[in-house]
């Protein structure tokens, strides 16, 4: 029987690199500076995910087709984005598939971009952004960048399960939440994201395009957005809001 | 040894209404068919909604970029039923989104928006912040029950 998820490598994978994911979720902030990321770095696309758990599509670039889910690089930077919404009933492999990757590719370091909703997000004008880390040393790390912990609480989605998978084999990763739309694109929320990992991983990412271009990103992620929200809503999301029983 | 939580009677149910209401979404998706954020006969496309249903009010947001908060309409089209329009600051095109197959050009935002639950609709208010449009519906406290 094949795999349910296969890593098609299309190029030599880099070792060491900083891994950067941002499947579409919460105000589609993960995807949005992911995709920010692979073009401010020029990333060359250097493997995609196949799976029988996704969707029969394909999407057209140039008039040449491309699986949905790609992975990107250069030399010292990998982020894997996703065109479309990954279903909720193949979260859990394809999150699993991706991190049993990343540490065969012996990774620096998984961050995990995504959005944390907010009711009064109209009333923010600068989203905060909270972190969370899979290990002690990487927890350390980011308390040390000064970025505020997501001390308790749920997380549900695919950053959740990369966080759980890491954690359970003890692989440095971190995930960063902006403060979001819930189902509206959200180009701020991205940018106030992508500063922050700015300032953990030393990388220099100008935002400034990212943010004139907010109004044609929300015009052009309407489509995505809705679906991502179906899925959302299938994966039970709205758990993020509920307040943890601790005794 | 690790003791499991047991889980209350209304935990199960919580979990069963949760469960049921994904099927019924899910049945329902599946029997309209699914048409287009786009009408190009109307040159509008719809814009991304929402419904949250408060004890006091009924909060309708709706995401309109490339608007300006004077071009903004909001009526009610019946006692469930409120519109939302709103004029693009610039016409797009499904050039613009990068589609060359087809043909067709954007002026407004348009949406018909349904309200679960009974509102007064004249004393809707209405707020356009960072391009998101929230309408604040008061719901109605008292009703008339029919003497037989």
């Amino acid at each position: 029987m094949s795999e349910p998820v296969r890593i098609v490598e299309k190029k030599p994978i880099p070792s060491d690199a900083i891994v950067v994911q941002g499947l579409p979720d919460v105000g589609l902030v993960g995807l949005i500076a992911t995709a920010h990321i692979v073009s401010q770095f020029n990333l060359q696309e250097i493997a995609y995910v196949d799976s029988n758990l996704l969707p029969p599509i394909v999407v057209l670039h140039n008039g040449l087709p491309h699986s949905p889910l790609r992975i990107f690089s250069n030399k010292n930077l990998i982020a894997v984005i996703s065109e479309m919404p990954i279903p909720a009933d193949a979260v859990q492999p394809i999150t699993q598939a991706l991190v049993n990757w990343v540490e065969s590719k012996k990774a620096k370091m998984t961050i995990s971009i995504g959005g944390m909703p907010v009711p009064d997000r109209q009333d923010i004008k600068d989203p905060k952004v909270f972190g969370a880390a899979s290990n002690a040393s990487a927890l350390k790390m980011l308390q040390e960048k000064g970025v505020d912990i997501l001390r308790e609480g749920y997380m549900v989605g695919p950053q959740a399960l990369v966080m759980r998978y890491c954690a359970e084999r003890n692989l440095p990763a971190i995930a960063l939440l902006a403060q979001s739309f819930y189902n509206y694109p959200d180009p701020e929320a991205a940018a106030a994201a992508i500063k922050e990992l700015t300032n953990i991983t030393g990388l220099k990412i100008d935002v400034s395009q990212l943010l004139e271009k907010g109004e044609e990103i929300r015009l052009k992620a309407r489509d995505i957005m809705k679906r991502t929200q179906n899925e959302m809503t299938r994966m039970k999301k709205s758990r993020e809001y509920d307040l943890p029983l601790y005794v | 040894m690790s003791r499991r939580r047991r889980r209350s009677i209304f935990d199960l149910m919580s979990e069963y209404m949760e469960d049921f209401r994904t099927w019924a979404e899910e049945m329902i998706e599946s029997m309209i068919a699914e048409r287009p954020s786009w009408d190009v006969r109307a040159c509008c496309l719809e814009p991304l909604c929402n419904v949250f249903v408060t004890i006091d009010e009924v909060v309708v947001t709706a995401d309109l970029p490339n608007t300006n908060p004077e071009s903004v309409r909001v009526k009610a089209v019946g006692e469930d039923l409120i519109q939302i329009k709103a004029e693009m600051k610039r016409k797009l095109r499904f050039d613009d989104f990068g589609i060359t197959h087809r043909k067709g050009e954007f002026s407004y935002f348009r949406c018909q928006v349904r309200i679960p639950v009974p509102v007064d609709t004249e004393k809707m208010k209405i707020d356009f912040k960072r391009g998101v449009l929230e309408a604040h519906l008061p719901r109605k406290r008292s009703y008339d029950v029919k003497v037989r």
